[in-house]
C-alpha cells in the first residue's frame, strides 16, 4: 500500500463523486429549491442515458465517429450524445411538470405517489422501446484506457467527468447567484405570490427550473452510461437512491452541499471498497447516518 | 321544580359515541367486512383448486399488509418505501427460525415471529430517529435507502440468507406438508391448518389496526397528519407519535411477513423484500383508497386477481398480435398499464375505490 495507490483511489473517488453530483445537482434544483419530491428523476436519468445511447449508436453506424481514431470526432460523438440526452430529458421534464406535477405543488404525499407512477410508466416504456436487457454503450477509444502520470494511473474518462462536473457546478452557482433569472427563481421559492404580483410568470420559471433539473439528470445518465459502458432500464432507480442520499447529506437546496456530499460519497465508497470490499455498500448509509446525527439539516442546510 | 336525573349524566362526547355505537350495526360496512372474512374462510372447503385457495389467502395477507401501510400513509401522513422490507424481515425471521435452528418445534416458529418483530421494531425506531426528527419527508428517502441496503444484504450474505435462492423452511407439527388429521370429523391437512392459522393472524391484526386508528392515539395521529404545526402548538409531541405509528406499522408488517413465509414455505429476496412488492403495496393502497384501512381488501383483490389472470392475457395477446413485435411487447409489459392506472387513480380518484364509495354514501 503506497502513495500512488492512494492517489489512484482518490482520483477514482473524485470522478465517481462528480458523476453522482451530476445526477444530484438536478435533484437539488427540483427538490431543494422547488420543494418538489420528484421520484421520476431516476426515470429521467434513464431516458437521458437511452437517448444518448441511441444517438451514439446512430452516429457510430452512419459516420463511424466512435470508432474513428480521431480524438475530435470522438469528442463530437460524446457531445452529440450529451446534447441529445439534455434535449430529450428536458422535454420530458417539461411534459412531466406541465401534466402531472403542476396540480400537486405543495402536496408532498401526492408528489411522491404521482411521480412514482410516472416512473413506472417511463421505465416500462424504455423496456418496450429498447428491450428489458442491458445494452453495450459505444465508448469512443479516446475516452477508454488511462494516462500514466508519474507512475500514477489516471483513467481518461473520469477526468472528463470531473471537468464536466466542475463546469456544471460553476454554471449553476453563477446562474442562481449572479443573474436576474436566478434571483427571480430564488425569490419565487421564498414567496411565489409576491413575485407574481411584481409581474413575473412564476409558473414559467418553475417549468424552466424543472426542465433544467431534468436535463441535468439526462446529462448524468449519459455520463454514467459511458462510465459503466452499458445502459439498462433500472439504472435510474439505483442512481436515484445515491442522489437522494447526497441531497440529504448536503442539505436541501444547497448546490455546494450536494457537490460536497457527492464527493464525500464517491471518495468514501472507493476507499472503503478497496480496503474492506464487503463494507462498501454500507459506507454510504453510514455516512448519511453520521451526518444526520451531527447536523440534522445536512452539511450546508439552513434548518427547518 | 324538576327532579335531578338519576344516575350519571352522559357528556356530549359520550352521548355521541353511544349513538355511533348504536348506528354501527345498521351501516353496511361491518357486514361487508364479515362477509369478506367468511368468504375467504369458506374458499378452501368449497373450491378444490389450489390456485384459488392460494389467491384467497394471499389476498388476505396483502389486504392486511396494505392496511398496515395505510396506518402510516393514510392515518399518519408518512410515506415509507421500506414497508416491504419489514414484511421481508418477518418472512426471513420465520424462515430462519424454523430452518436454521435445527429444532422444528412450535417454539422455533414463535421465536421466528418474535425475532422478526424485534428486528422490525429496532430498525423502524432507528429510521424514525434519523428522519422524522428533521422532516417527515426524509422518511421516504431513508426508508428507500434502507430497503435497498436490506435487499443487497439479503442477496450478498448468502451463507445466512440463502442469497438469490432464498430459504425453504420446513414447518413443525400440524403445519408440516405431510401432516393430516381430523378435527370434529373433518379431515385436515397441514396446508389447511396453515391456511386457517394465517387467516386468523390476518383477521386479528386487522382488528388490532382498526382499534389502533380509532384510539385516542390514532386520533392524535390524524390531527398531526392534517396540520402538524397546529398539533405541535397544542402540545402534541409529533415526533414521538409518528415514531410510534411507524413502529406499530412495521411490527404488523413483519408479523404478516411471517404468515406469508408460513403459507408460501419459501422466502427469497425477490418475493419478500424487493421493490416490486413495495410497488404492489402502493398500487393496492391507491386503488383501495388512502386512509380507509379496509380499502386494502379491494386493492389486494383487484391487483392479485389481475396478476393471476395475466399469463392468460399474455398468451391471448401473443395470439392476437402474432405478427407485430411492438404490439407483443406492449401486451407483455403489463406493469405499464398499472402505472398508467396508478397515475389516473391518483389524479381523478384520490380517495380510491372504497374512499369514493364512502364519500358517496355519506352524501346521499
Amino acid at each position: 500500500m503506497d502513495g500512488r495507490t492512494w492517489i489512484t483511489l482518490t482520483a477514482a473517488g473524485l470522478a465517481m463523486g462528480m458523476l453522482i453530483f451530476l445526477v444530484a445537482s438536478g435533484l437539488t434544483l427540483i427538490f431543494g429549491l422547488m420543494d418538489v419530491l420528484n421520484f421520476a428523476h431516476g426515470a429521467l436519468f434513464s431516458w437521458g442515458a437511452y437517448a444518448g445511447f441511441a444517438a451514439a449508436v446512430a452516429l457510430n453506424r452512419w459516420w463511424g465517429w466512435g470508432d474513428a481514431p480521431s480524438a475530435g470526432l470522438n469528442a463530437l460523438l460524446l457531445l452529440a450524445a450529451l446534447a441529445v440526452a439534455i434535449v430529450a430529458s428536458g422535454v420530458l421534464g417539461v411534459i412531466l411538470e406541465r401534466v402531472i406535477v403542476r396540480p400537486v405543488y405543495g402536496q408532498h404525499m401526492f408528489q411522491i405517489l404521482i411521480t412514482l407512477g410516472a416512473t413506472i410508466v417511463l421505465e416500462e416504456l424504455l423496456r418496450i422501446v429498447w428491450g428489458p436487457n442491458d445494452q453495450v454503450m459505444p465508448v469512443p477509444s479516446t475516452f477508454q484506457g488511462s494516462w500514466d502520470v508519474a507512475d500514477v494511473i489516471v483513467l481518461r474518462f473520469p477526468i472528463v467527468a470531473i471537468v464536466l462536473g466542475v463546469i456544471v457546478y460553476g454554471a449553476m452557482t453563477l446562474v442562481l447567484r449572479a443573474t436576474r433569472v436566478g434571483l427571480i427563481v430564488r425569490a419565487g421559492v421564498e414567496n411565489g405570490e409576491m413575485v407574481q404580483v411584481l409581474g413575473h410568470d412564476i409558473h414559467r420559471y418553475f417549468t424552466g427550473v424543472f426542465a433544467a433539473g431534468s436535463a441535468l439528470a439526462g446529462l448524468g445518465g449519459v455520463m454514467w452510461a459511458v462510465f459503466g459502458q452499458s445502459v439498462r432500464p433500472t439504472m435510474g432507480g439505483e442512481q436515484l437512491i445515491f442522489a437522494f442520499i447526497v441531497v440529504i447529506i448536503g442539505g436541501l437546496g444547497s448546490v455546494t452541499g450536494s457537490l460536497v456530499g457527492a464527493l464525500l460519497v464517491g471518495l468514501s465508497y472507493n476507499h472503503v471498497a478497496f480496503l474492506v470490499p464487503k463494507a462498501a455498500i454500507g459506507v454510504t448509509m453510514a455516512l448519511m447516518v453520521v451526518v444526520l446525527l451531527l447536523r440534522p439539516a445536512g452539511l450546508f442546510g439552513e434548518g427547518k | 321544580m324538576t327532579a335531578p336525573p338519576r344516575g350519571p349524566v352522559p357528556t356530549p362526547v359520550q352521548a355521541a359515541r353511544a349513538a355511533a355505537r348504536r348506528r354501527r350495526w345498521r351501516e353496511p360496512e361491518p357486514w361487508l367486512r364479515a362477509a369478506c372474512v367468511a368468504l375467504v374462510a369458506v374458499v378452501p372447503l368449497a373450491v378444490p383448486s389450489f390456485q384459488i385457495t392460494d389467491l384467497a389467502i394471499k389476498i388476505a395477507i396483502f389486504a392486511a399488509l396494505v392496511a398496515s401501510y395505510d396506518v402510516l400513509l393514510g392515518f399518519t401522513g408518512i410515506v415509507s418505501f421500506g414497508h416491504a422490507m419489514f414484511f421481508g424481515f418477518g418472512a426471513y425471521a420465520v424462515a430462519l427460525g424454523v430452518g436454521k435452528t435445527g429444532t422444528t418445534g412450535y417454539g422455533a416458529l414463535l421465536a421466528g415471529f418474535a425475532l422478526g418483530a424485534v428486528v422490525a421494531l429496532t430498525i423502524s425506531l432507528v429510521i424514525s430517529a434519523f428522519s422524522l426528527r428533521v422532516k417527515a419527508i426524509f422518511f421516504a428517502m431513508i426508508t428507500l435507502a434502507f430497503a435497498e441496503f436490506a435487499l443487497i444484504l439479503a442477496v450478498q450474505w448468502s451463507a445466512f440468507t440463502g442469497g438469490e435462492d432464498g430459504l425453504s423452511p420446513k414447518l413443525p407439527g400440524v403445519f408440516a406438508v405431510g401432516w393430516s388429521g381430523r378435527f370434529l370429523g373433518v379431515p385436515l391437512t397441514g396446508r389447511l391448518v396453515t391456511y386457517y392459522v394465517v387467516l386468523a393472524l390476518c383477521v386479528a391484526l386487522f382488528a388490532l389496526m382498526s382499534r389502533f386508528v380509532r384510539s385516542p392515539l390514532g386520533r392524535t395521529l390524524q390531527a398531526i397528519r392534517d396540520n402538524a404545526l397546529r398539533a405541535e402548538a397544542l402540545g402534541v409531541r409529533t415526533f414521538v407519535f409518528q415514531t410510534i405509528a411507524a413502529a406499530f406499522a412495521s411490527v404488523v408488517a413483519s408479523l404478516l411477513g411471517g404468515g406469508y413465509a408460513m403459507w408460501v414455505r419459501y422466502v427469497n429476496p425477490e418475493s419478500a423484500l424487493g421493490i416490486p412488492i413495495m410497488l404492489d403495496i402502493l398500487l393496492m393502497v391507491i386503488i383501495g383508497g388512502i386512509g380507509t384501512l379496509w380499502g386494502g381488501i379491494v386493492g389486494a383483490t383487484v391487483l392479485l386477481s389481475a396478476q393471476t389472470l395475466l399469463p392468460g392475457l399474455r398468451t391471448l395477446g401473443a395470439r392476437v398480435f402474432a405478427g407485430s413485435d411492438l404490439a407483443q411487447r406492449l401486451t407483455e409489459r403489463w406493469l405499464l398499464y398499472f402505472g398508467i392506472l396508478f397515475v389516473l387513480v391518483v389524479f381523478f380518484f384520490p380517495k380510491g375505490v372504497l374512499g369514493t364509495l364512502r364519500h358517496r354514501a355519506r352524501r346521499s
